[in-house]
């Protein structure tokens, strides 16, 4: 996939007023707010969709499939993430869910816990075999991934080369359902039902293999009234599924590791801690330690931004589930075996690193850059306040550097100014020679610019 | 601007303090200067190599130094690091050089510190290491990566 990355979350310029809580949130320092406009930069963003949760206009949304994506197939399939059964509480069966889908417009539900069980044994047999470097870090988040091969190229090596169990899940129903009914593998229409932007991203642009194996996706937000509806309608007879109780824990961070064989394991979730654990990771630390499981969100998948119910809800509700189901698994340990030989858990193409900052040609000019910059951050008040459209100080420093930006967009420096306009160069009054634009924006606060 | 010489030439230069017995901050001279390298484009497996002896040699003054201070230098064929440390010295420098040997108390090592890789696996990651202890007054590390796409051309 080398062609130009597609993201799947979207601004919507109407609501959108230009306040600065995205581009605080954003974990990659991705967005800027300039001009009253909100810009995205490509090649930082991860869609984790931290964005879509912070915004308090609804401005920010996931690209996710139509209903009418859906005619554009023979037959189709939903295969709903496990964070669904945490939606509706402990006393509504995956069964019943599972049936509802199938009233609300799909021709058949595929369950994706088991793949999760599945690729959970083959993560075990892959850590036996495996060698350095450790720690090996699970593959499930897709924005995890992405802030790797952004921010983290040399922890590239240590994610696992084993594919997801959604898509994993994608290929074989598409191999089975056209065997049962003699279609053609394009006739026949994939979607996750996801809890979050991340994973839409990953099926618009897929890293580890050329194509996904998903035909797109529904955020569990939208199809969540009408599936709702069917749940209540439909009877509680909960036949005719069978679902593992401990694929159902990849909900919840912790899940993956809890089925190993190896105690010798970390679960992390959340951005902060995320990047913690991986700045020391860099640094050789946790080099003790078999197994990382990552999420971007906090506590995992139950907190993504297009689920409904709060996280700690849907945690007591997964909890609850799995344990009405009992310990029955429907996973075969010779079955996991002859796949893993077959290399049917395999990714298909490798994972490349993707920086964002180009290595310096020249290390004086580096060197020059970075001094001027620690400069220009010191004549900025730090206070990280972000309302000159830069998350930090830091990065409006840099936006400056690159022309991109006027120390002059600084409210704190503008006043400055303003109390002592006489303030030449020679004071602590920030230069804006390398500006390069901005000359006009000194003078006075445009009318209606106070918030 | 004058060429000759130019390979030692100090481009960037920068000091950092430690203090012993600090495990909250523990790690995060480490940090700070992977950032500044990264910042200055050094390529990743460079400033990862690094990063390693620098960890290590941070976390040696907090479980057993009183303070150091760690200077970075940079010039255009090598980064270089000085931990100069004020604490109890290394008795047996060739001792501590041997892989597996530790002095950590099993406290420490439960915590993940001191699994007797310390100066070993400094050395394995530094194209240049030594070490200067005075039993009693303190312990010297200096070790050096080199920097091999700049300069040519």
């Amino acid at each position: 996939m080398n062609d130009a990355i597609v993201h799947s979350v979207e601004f919507d310029r109407e609501r959108c007023i230009a306040c600065v809580a995205c581009c605080k949130a954003c974990p990659t320092q991705a967005i800027r707010v300039r001009e009253r406009q909100v810009a995205l930069d490509p090649d930082r963003c991860i869609d984790c969709g931290e964005c879509i949760r912070a915004c308090p206009y609804d401005a920010v949304s996931a690209r996710t499939s139509s209903p009418s994506d859906l005619k554009k197939f023979k037959y189709t399939v939903a295969i709903p993430s496990t964070t669904l059964f945490s939606q509706f509480g402990g006393e509504v069966h995956p069964s019943q869910i599972a049936h509802a889908l199938t009233r609300i417009g799909f021709d058949r539900v595929h369950d994706v816990s088991w793949m999760c069980e599945m690729v959970g044994r083959a993560v075990d047999t892959y850590l036996s075999e495996c060698r350095e470097p450790w720690p090996k870090i699970s593959v499930t988040c897709p924005a995890v991934i992405r802030l790797i091969q952004i921010r983290y190229p040399d922890l590239v090596p240590h994610l696992l080369p084993i594919e997801s169990p959604r898509e994993l899940a994608a290929k074989l129903v598409r191999r089975r359902v056209s065997q049962e009914l003699g279609l053609k593998a394009q006739d026949i229409g994939i979607f996750y039902l996801t809890p979050c932007s991340a994973i839409m991203h990953s099926i618009l642009w897929p890293v580890g293999l050329d194509e996904s194996h998903l035909d797109g996706a529904f955020s569990v937000a939208e199809i969540y009234g009408p599936l709702r509806k069917a749940i209540e309608e439909g009877d509680r007879d909960a036949a005719g599924f069978e679902f593992s109780p401990k694929g159902l824990q990849w909900a919840m961070a912790g899940g993956e590791t809890a089925m190993m064989r190896t105690r010798n394991t970390l679960a992390i979730s959340g951005t902060q801690d995320v990047t913690y654990v991986f700045d020391r990771i860099e640094s050789g630390k946790f080099r003790g330690v078999d197994f990382i499981e990552a999420y971007i969100c906090p506590d995992g998948c139950v907190s993504g931004p297009l689920l409904v119910e709060g996280r700690y809800a849907a945690k007591r509700t997964i909890r609850e589930v799995v344990s009405r189901l009992g310990a029955r698994t429907p996973v075969q340990e010779e079955k996991v075996r002859s796949l893993w030989h077959e290399h049917f858990f395999d990714m298909e193409e490798e994972v490349k690193a993707r920086p964002v900052r180009a290595p310096a040609r020249d290390l004086r000019e580096a060197v020059r850059l970075k001094q001027e910059k620690d400069r220009l951050v010191a004549s900025l008040p730090r206070k990280d306040c972000a309302a000159c459209g830069a998350p930090t100080c830091q990065a409006l420093a840099e936006d400056v550097l690159h022309g991109a930006a006027s120390t002059d967009d600084c409210v704190f420096v503008r006043l400055e100014r303003l109390a002592s306009p006489s303030a030449g160069p020679g004071e602590e009054a920030p230069s804006s020679s390398g500006a390069g634009e901005g000359g006009g924006r000194a003078t006075p606060p445009r009318p209606g610019e106070g918030t | 601007m004058n060429d000759s010489g130019a390979q030692g030439e100090v481009l960037y230069r920068e000091s950092y303090g430690i203090t012993g017995n600090d495990f909250e901050h523990g790690g995060d001279v480490a940090t700070r200067v992977k950032s500044v390298l990264k910042e200055l484009g050094i390529d990743s497996a460079t400033v990862r190599r690094l990063s390693i002896a620098n960890f290590e040699a941070e976390m040696n003054v907090i479980m057993y130094a009183e303070r150091a201070t760690l200077d970075l230098t940079v010039s255009r064929d090598e980064i270089r690091v000085a931990v100069t440390d004020r604490g109890p010295g290394i008795p047996d420098v060739e001792q501590a050089m041997q892989e597996g040997f530790s002095t950590a108390t099993s406290q420490m090592r439960s915590r993940g510190f001191g699994a007797g890789m310390g100066l070993p696996n400094m050395k394995r990651n530094t194209d240049r290491f030594e070490v200067e202890s005075v039993p009693g007054r303190g312990t010297t590390l200096r070790y050096a990566v080199r920097l091999v796409s700049a300069g040519a051309a």
